[in-house]
Order: structure tokens, then sequence, then C-alpha cells
């Protein structure tokens, strides 16, 4: 399959965003998250191959944006995730958050760098059983060494908006998967972060979570969060107000829901990664 | 299929559970070899007196009832660990059949390597431990020790059927378990515990009984009786305390919210508690287990240690003859051959230690104006009462006092509490007191006994003699041992003085002589009884290393199971952790602290136990005529010291190979 033919079709949309991105960045202080030719290559541990994961990467996200990147299996979106995250290092090129430096962070820092500025959801929830709901929930205050009255004062406003209210005192094995991963935006939106970080949400939840859970993705952001959603989902991908669409650890292309509704959006995605994957078969 | 198959298949899993299952293996070797040199040590020709049989067949029965409970024990947990494994062949098309003979081909490769390994190093090292046993017996004879058949079809035939018990087990579990159970395995979604209010509550106080018991007892004769009734109460507290008594604590810290939403405690206190729920009885069976083995080594050693003190206790002269049922011929006889042998051999009687007199001995309940006398000696009885009766004459004599008594009045020394009141009444005879004596050459006073005695100073034979008719008037016993009984003995102790190797042919030859030319006469030497007592305690001591070497290596393997089995959990749950937000210090530092914790809570625990023991058993050894209590603090001490340091190489070691898992 050649990609480098693909390319040519998207990109001079590429081209000329990127060149707003830096325009903005010298200008307005309005960018939170800057992406500046990432690459990742990975050695295999037995014959010492090399795995392309990301061949260079280059994005940015303004403040209250909600970004979605696409991309199927192995495209190198988890990877790409997990280096925004700074959980991984990347081979080359750097990671701006706030215009700082993410490769800046000594590792002693980079915990509670990440508690800080960062909030994360994923697939699994990761809500650990030994805990109740709100202890998960507080987790993050709890080794930021907050005090339980300001824990407590932060809490109720939270849990109210995501209606895990009444559940605080269950356990996770005790609830259901939408009510956990609700749990779970509230743990990383206790942290008042500057970026949520969600890998691919709606991945282990019935339709009808998925949609609650979406919707209030959309509320979240609307009050001014600024989100980042990993997903291969059409209908999670549908919500945000921009779709990147990454193959073979490139940025291929990128899509802005201007005023399109969900489903007009949730058309042209569909569309897009019609053209992606045919498109590539064509060839 | 073919038994090809189940044979490469049944070492694959053995390879890829090798984590768990060498351990196993090495635990089934080692008990093989533990019970095959004891079986064959007891079994050898020749080897001594019966007391010491006895105890080495104490030993190896200990050794079976242990290695069928741990063998079985480690095998239960290996199993719930593999439920997972087994399911995912049962979904593959494997039918419970094919499974069985799968186990079963495993579990003969276990036993196999269990019981030839075993009995490889038994052999090899039996003979190296059947000379430690001589040495700690002091003993030169050099007998020949071999291959023990028996002993090998003994230990071929109990492991097997041990072997055979857990699979059993195994195949039950599997035909008992869905394959959707088994593949769940043990990765089901785990309940906080309840707090058991009632039981932290009973733990609390059987442990404050048990511990309020062994503190109040005052007599070594009230120890025995109690000590058994403290140690069921401080196993059962132990166990329902490790259970209840420590998530009841968690759980109040748990509601102080202040204390709870630290990130120091919050990771630890809520780990904790799962972990408590988990491995509550493993820490109580370590707990336990260190406890046996400190009280074991500890006691034994003390007894081995002390040997001379205990030979000085029992026999406070180095020789000495009792004549039952006296005469003045047969005094005069023993005299002549004890003067003979003296002579003869060079060696003279130590003047300041000799001790010749009469005396009757009976029991007595200790009322408030005398004694009740009795002629069974039950020593369960908190007021019972040694009575040694002696004639006036004896008494001058040996003091180099001038004292004459009237029929009715009595001279009173006791070793223990003084008698206060004028009169005396012993049996039905009411004496009038004469006076109390400070002290006696035949026994200093205050010495730790299992009772206290009354040495009784008469006006002559005839008077103690009515004493001791009237004691054993109307007894059901046998008519020769009443008249022995209530008549007076002559006794005569002394030291020797000259050659060590002169004294030790004088009381042989003494000795010797006695016993064929004087009836009724009992000998007892020092030196001659030192061999019985090593073979007696020298066992004993052997048993209890033997023992406690076992029951550590039972510690150890619970300890290892127990890192292991938490590392699988906890890695899930650290991973998590730091994707929230936690670095790599904060978690290793909760890891530490909640490792440190389980590791070192059932040692401490295990520690006060020890103390605790420490005054019962100082008080139970005086009845094996064990007195020298710092001895035994000092033994003590350095038992516990020897274990503690074992007892952090492992968790050292452990730990590590937990970090090893949940990194």
């Amino acid at each position: 399959m050649s990609s480098k033919s693909m390319e040519g079709h998207f990109s001079f949309f590429y081209n000329r965003r990127r060149k707003q991105n830096i325009e903005e960045r010298t200008g307005k202080q309005m960018t939170l998250l800057e992406v500046q030719n990432v690459k990742k290559i990975y050695t295999t541990r037995f014959g010492g191959n090399q795995v392309e994961a990301l061949r260079n990467v280059n994005f940015s996200v303004e403040q209250r944006e909600y970004v979605a990147i696409m991309g199927e299996s192995g495209s190198g979106k988890t990877t790409l995730l997990n280096i925004l995250a700074a959980l991984d290092r990347p081979t080359g090129g750097k990671v701006y958050l706030k215009g700082r430096d993410l490769s800046g962070v000594k590792e002693r820092e980079m915990a509670a760098f990440r508690r800080q500025n960062l909030g994360f959801v994923f697939q699994d929830f990761n809500l650990l059983d030994t805990f109740s709901i709100e202890d998960n929930i507080l987790l993050p205050l709890v080794l930021s060494g907050r005090k339980y009255k300001e824990m407590e004062k932060r809490l109720t406003p939270v849990v109210e908006k995501l209606r895990i209210a009444d559940i605080l005192q269950k356990y996770p094995y005790e609830v259901s998967g939408g009510q956990k991963q609700r749990a779970a935006v509230a743990r990383a939106l206790i942290t008042r972060p500057q970026l949520i970080l969600a890998d691919e949400p709606t991945g282990a939840l019935d339709s009808r979570a998925a949609d609650a859970l979406l919707q209030l993705f959309e509320e979240i952001n609307r009050d001014g969060q600024t989100i980042l959603m990993v997903t291969h989902s059409v209908k999670a991908a549908s919500t945000a107000k921009r779709v990147l669409f990454i193959k073979d650890g490139e940025v291929f292309h990128q899509l802005y829901r201007g005023n399109l509704t969900n489903e007009q959006m949730y058309q042209k995605i569909s569309d897009t990664l019609t053209v992606l994957t045919t498109g590539g078969d064509a060839r | 299929m073919r038994g090809q198959i189940y044979r490469k298949l049944a070492v694959t899993n053995l390879k890829n559970n090798r984590k768990t299952y060498v351990p196993y293996i090495l635990t089934a070797v080692l008990t093989v070899m533990m019970f095959y040199m004891m079986d064959a040590l007891s079994r050898t020709e020749g080897l001594g007196t019966e007391t010491m049989e006895v105890v080495l067949a104490y030993g190896r029965g200990v050794i079976v009832v242990f290695a069928v409970i741990f063998l079985f024990y480690t095998n239960s947990f290996l199993i719930k660990r593999r439920k997972r494994e087994i399911g995912v062949y049962h979904i593959l098309g494997m039918g419970k059949r094919h499974i069985a003979k799968m186990l079963l081909t495993e579990t003969l490769i276990t036993a196999v390597a269990g019981i030839g390994g075993g009995l490889l190093l038994g052999i090899a090292f039996g003979k190296l431990l059947y000379l430690a046993f001589l040495k700690l017996l002091q003993a030169h004879t050099s007998l020949k020790f071999e291959v023990s058949v028996p002993a090998v079809t003994d230990a071929v035939l109990l492991f097997l059927a041990i072997f055979l018990l857990t699979l059993c087990y195994n195949l039950l579990q599997i035909r008992l378990a869905n394959p959707v159970e088994l593949l769940r395995g043990s990765s089901q979604g785990e309940k906080e515990p309840k707090t058991k209010v009632l039981l932290a509550i009973a733990g609390f106080a059987l442990l404050g009984t048990g511990y309020g018991i062994a503190v109040v007892t005052e007599s070594p004769l009230e120890a025995i009786s109690s000590f058994f009734l403290a140690v069921i109460c401080v196993i059962l507290g132990t166990y329902a305390l490790f259970v209840a008594g420590s998530i009841a604590v968690l759980k109040i810290l748990k509601k102080k919210k202040s204390y709870y939403y630290q990130a120091k405690h919050f990771t630890t206190v809520s780990g904790m508690i799962y972990r408590m729920k988990q491995n509550a009885v493993g820490l109580a069976n370590i707990c336990i287990l260190s406890t046996m083995v400190l009280v074991m080594v500890s006691t034994t050693l003390s007894l081995y240690a002390g040997m001379d003190d205990i030979l000085r206790y029992r026999f406070p002269r180095e020789y000495g003859v009792r004549l039952l049922m006296t005469s003045p011929e047969l005094e005069t006889m023993t005299e002549d051959v004890i003067r003979e042998e003296t002579a003869g051999h060079s060696v003279t009687i130590d003047p300041d230690t000799e001790l010749s007199y009469h005396q009757g001995s009976a029991a007595g309940i200790l009322g408030t104006d005398g004694f009740d006398l009795k002629t069974e000696t039950d020593y369960t009885i908190s007021a019972l009462r040694e009575i040694y009766l002696i004639p006036v004459a004896d008494y001058n004599s040996m003091e180099g006092k001038n004292v004459s008594l009237e029929p009715d009045e009595v001279l009173a020394y006791s070793t223990g509490e003084d008698w206060k009141k004028d009169t005396m009444r012993i049996g039905s005879k009411e004496y009038q007191v004469a006076g109390t004596i400070d002290g006696l050459k035949v026994e200093p006073k205050n010495r730790s006994r299992v009772t206290d005695a009354y040495y009784l100073i008469l006006s002559d034979e005839q008077e103690i003699e009515s004493i001791l008719k009237e004691a054993w008037e109307g007894s059901d016993m046998a008519e020769e041992w009443i008249e022995q009984q209530s008549s007076v003995e002559y006794v005569h102790f002394f030291d020797l003085e000259g050659k060590e190797a002169d004294c030790t042919a004088a009381e042989q030859a003494i000795t010797d002589r006695l016993v064929s030319q004087v009836p009724g006469i009992q000998c007892e030497s020092r030196q001659q009884s030192r061999d019985s007592f090593y073979d007696l305690y020298g066992a004993m001591f052997f048993i209890g290393i033997y023992l406690g070497v076992l029951f550590l290596i039972a510690a150890v393997l619970i300890i290892y199971y127990k890192q292991i089995s938490e590392g699988y959990d906890d890695k899930e749950r650290f991973q998590i952790m730091q994707k929230v937000g936690m670095d790599q210090r904060e978690v290793r530092r909760t890891i530490r602290s909640q490792v440190l914790t389980v590791f070192f809570l059932p040692l401490a625990m295990a520690v006060l136990h020890v103390a605790v023991a420490f005054q019962v058993i100082k008080k139970l050894m005086v009845t094996l005529n064990f007195t020298n209590t710092p001895l035994y603090l000092l033994c003590t001490v350095i038992c516990i010291a020897v274990f503690a340091v074992f007892y952090a190489i492992v968790y050292a070691i452990t730990a590590r190979e937990y970090y090893k898992i949940v990194r």
C-alpha cells in the first residue's frame, strides 16, 4: 500500500494548516498543545528490527478545543497518546504543553506534572477495585496532598455534573460500565487539568452509555475544557470539533466541523474514511 | 491423544509454572529428606534408651502430620492459580478426562522428582545427621549407619499417598467447576471485607486471657495445667486478631478522614485491607509457626546448654545411697562398702558435703493448722507439700547442734514460706512447735522447686514411724509397697575428692557391690546419670532443631507464595496508579510500607508470644530440673536474633521476586 501517494491528495490542506499553527503559536497565546515532527521508532527485542510507529506527526490543539484523532489499529494512535501523556518519550521531535517542552520535564517531576496538567480517561476505565467510587475520584487530589475539605468542595460540582452523586460509596464492581466511565471522567476533571486525554473512552460501553458519555464530553467542552480523544469510532469522533486522521504514523488529513450537525459530521468522517481506505486499495 | 502428548503437556506446564512449582518440588524434596532421615534414625538398632526412641518416634509423627498438611496446603495454592490455564485447555477442546490424565502425569513427575530427590539427599546426609545426633548425646558408640530399606519403603509409601491425595483434590476441583468459572479463575472482583466486630473482640479477649493466664500463673504445677489452656487461647486469639482485628483497625483508620486522605496513608490503608483479607490466615500461620520454632529451639537449647546446672540441681551431691527399710545391720554393711571402696580407689569423702541421716517422707495438704497426710503425690493440688521427717539426733549430728525434743514437739523448716503458728497438726496428732529453722544443709532455702517442702525434726524414729503408719493406713496399694513407704529410710550423700578417673571408678565399684550385696538399696551418681540426661535432653534438643528447621521451611514457603500471589494481584493496581499520576518513587514507597508491615507483623507478634510464654515456660522448666533463668533468657534472645536475621534474609529474597513481578 503506498501511503506516500495518498499523501498527495491531502497535502495541501495539511501544509496550509501547519503554517497557520506556527503563526498562532508565535502570535496569540491560544495554543495549548503543540506537536512538532514527532517520531517514534521501536526496536524489537529479538533480531533488532526497527519499527516506525510514528513517522512525522505535526498538529496543534487550541484552548477549549475538542479534537478527535482517528486511525485504524496499528496506525500509531496509542503511541501518539502515550507520548502526549508523557508516558513515553518520542525518538525525535517536540511536544509543547502551554509552551513548555515535555522533554524538559524531569523524570522526578513527571508524575506531578501529569497530575496537575493532564486528565486521563481510558477505554477500560482503570478504576481501582480497592477504592470506592468517591476515593477513586479523589485519588489524584490525595496524591497531590490536598486537604480533605478542599477535596469535598471540588467533588460536589463534578459528581453532580456527571450524575454520579448517588453511587459515590459504591465500589467499581458494583456499578455499570457507563457509571464507571463517568467516575473515570470525574477523576480526570477533579484536578482541573489543562487537557483531557481520552483513549477510546466509548470502547467498552454499550451504545446508550456511549451516547451519554459523548454528550457529556460535549457539555464539558462547552464549559471550556479542552479534550483530545483518540478513537476509531466514527460516532465518537463525530462529536468533536475537529478530527485528525492518522495513517502509517503520520497525520494524513483533518476535518473541521464548522457548522455541521453531529449527523452531518458523521457522514463526512465516514466518507473520508472510505476514501482513505479504498483510495489506498485502488492504487 | 496418546501418552506422549500428556507427557509433553505436563512437562511444558511445569516449566511454564516453574516460579511456583520449583519451590513446591523443593519443599517435597526437603520434607521427604527430613522424614527419611528421622525414620532411618529411629530405626537404627542399638541406638540407645527407650526415652530416646520415644522422642524420635514423636519427632517422626510430627513430621508425618506436617508433611500431609503442608504439601496439601501448597498444592491447593498452586491449583488455584492454575484454574485459568486449565480453563483454556478445556475450552480448546480438552475433555475433563484428558485434563485429569494431564494432571496425573504432572503429579507423577512431581512425585518422582520430590521422592527421588528427597531419598537421594536423605541417604547422602543421613550419615551426617547420625553423627551430629551422637555428638549431641555425647555418646561414644560407633554404630554403623546404612541405607535403611524399611525407611525408604516408608517414605515412598507415605509420600505417594500424599501426592495421590493432592491429585484427588485437584481432580475434584476441576470436576466441580464449569469452564467459565475456571476461566475466571482467581481474578474475580473482590468485595471489600466486612468488619467482623465480634470476632475482633473475641480475638482480643482470647489473647488477653491467654496472656493473663501466662503472666498470673505462679507455681510450676499450675503452669502445667494452665499452659495448655493459654496456648489454645493464644492460638485462637492470634487467628481471630489477624482475620478480624487487623481489618477492624484499618477500617477505623479509614473512617478518620483527615488521616485517611493523605497520600501516605490513602493507598496503604486501602491496600492493606485487601491484603489482610487474603493473607490473614497465612500470616497467622506464619506467626504460630514462628512462635513454635522459637519456643521449641530456645527451650531445648537451654536444657541442653544448662545440663550441668540441671545435674547439680537434681543431684546436689556427687554420690548418694538410699537404703529403704533400713536396719542397723544393713547400714553397717553399706558404710563398710563405702569405706572400703573409697580407700581402695584412693579417694576421700569431702566432709563438708557429707550428709547421712534417717528420714521418713510423706506428702501433705497444707492447711491453716497443719497437714492432712496423703499417700499419693498429686502435684496438681497447689496446697500439696512434700514432708520429710528427720529424727533430732541426726539433725544434731549434721548441723552440730544439741537440741532435745519431747515426743510431742517439732522443729520446723520450710523451703518456702515459714511456719508461723505455735502448734502444728500432722495427720491427727497435734505437735508443739519448739522452733523454726532458718537453713538446713540438706536443702538450702528458696531453691526453685516444683512444690515447697517441709523438713520436720521430731524426737525419734518411733515418732516418725507412727506418722508414716497413719498416712498409709487403709491404703489399697500392694502390701510390700506400703511397708516400704511407711518405714524410715537411711540416706547418705557425699562428694568425692581425688582424681576424676579414680572417683568414677570408686562410684562404679560402690554401686556394683551395694546393688548385689545390700537388699533394698538405691544408688545414684551424678556422673553416672549424666549419660541418661544427655540421652533425653540431647534427643529433645535434636528434635527441637530438626522440627524447627522444618517449620522454618514451611514459614519461608508460605511467605514466598504469599509474595508471588500478591505480586500478581498488585501489578495491575500499581499500573493504574501510575497512569493516574503516581510516580515510581511513590509506588515503590507504598509497596515497601505495605510489604514490610505484612511481613514483619507476624514476626513482631511471634516475639510478643514468646516473651509472654517465657514467663510460663520458665516455671515449667523447674519440673525438668532446669532453674537457670538467665541462661534461658540468653538462649531465647539468641534464638530470636538468629530467627529475625534469617527472616529478614527471606524477606529480601522474596521481596525482590515481588518487585520483579510488579514492575
